[in-house]
């Protein structure tokens, strides 16, 4: 059992499978799962970085690839993400000076970012 | 500051939560620049040499190495509280954060290659 941290039968982790579910851990995960949706589309934009700067027919079709289907749900999943992240990361930075860290306003400030994210996803949407 | 007296084997728990922060704040200035190049791209706004010529620029250069600099900073750190907290297994979690790494650190090198354009 030396290699192992916890017994196989162990919670997953405590916000998942333990704790009443509430706002504020909603946006702790929504923090995790944004930023891995952020760490995926890297390789993604490196893809389109290499085919943008490339030939006159690579750019063609990046852009071609860009205004299918696939590629507005790429920009639509991507710009989502950075917008949660960004905000809820400004979010985490003013709790970590000190700004707002009652349970009372660390729920309302966590509503504000969801409640803007969702704008910002139907205006995207829109948009695109 | 106050000094904690059994620290554990880290030593120190500031420095990544120091670094993630520091490397939050560039990014945060830094990373929605190529998210509204590509919209620029996308809208049509940008044409190809209009592309090259942001993109060529030795000021847009320094920021995009601060910005890929910052964002393996902070991917590395973020990934790895991930992995540590969901992936309990040992054997697993060691391999899984080194192999993390290495794809980091070989996207950063061939994304700096690109915008240094040695490609």
């Amino acid at each position: 059992m030396q290699n192992r941290l916890k017994e196989p039968s162990g919670p997953l982790s405590p916000r998942l499978t333990i704790y009443r579910w509430h706002v504020g851990m909603l946006a702790s995960i929504g923090h995790r799962a944004s930023g891995l949706a952020l760490i995926l589309f890297v390789p993604i934009y490196l893809w389109l970085l290499r085919g943008m700067t490339g030939s006159e027919d690579n750019f063609a079709a990046v852009f071609n690839w860009l205004h299918s289907g696939l590629g507005k749900v790429s920009i639509w999943l991507v710009g989502i993400s950075l917008i949660y992240h960004f905000c809820n990361g400004i979010r985490f930075i003013a709790i970590d000076a000190g700004w707002g860290e009652s349970r009372e306003s660390m729920r309302r400030s966590a509503r504000v970012v969801f409640v803007f994210t969702v704008l910002v996803a139907v205006l995207l949407a829109v948009m695109l | 500051m106050r000094v904690v007296k059994e620290p554990g084997a880290a030593h120190s728990g500031l420095s990544d939560w120091y670094w993630q922060r520091l490397s939050a704040v560039v990014l945060a200035l830094l990373l929605p620049l190529p998210f509204f190049l590509l919209v620029a791209v996308y809208g049509g706004a940008v044409d190809q040499q209009g592309l090259l010529d942001i993109l060529d620029h030795v000021v847009s250069r320094l920021l995009h190495t601060i910005l890929i600099l910052a964002l393996i900073i902070h991917a590395y750190m973020g990934l790895k509280v991930i992995l540590e907290d969901y992936v309990h297994t040992i054997a697993w979690r060691i391999p899984l954060i080194g192999a993390m790494l290495v794809m980091m650190a070989t996207f950063g090198i061939w994304w700096l290659a690109m915008i240094w354009a040695w490609i």
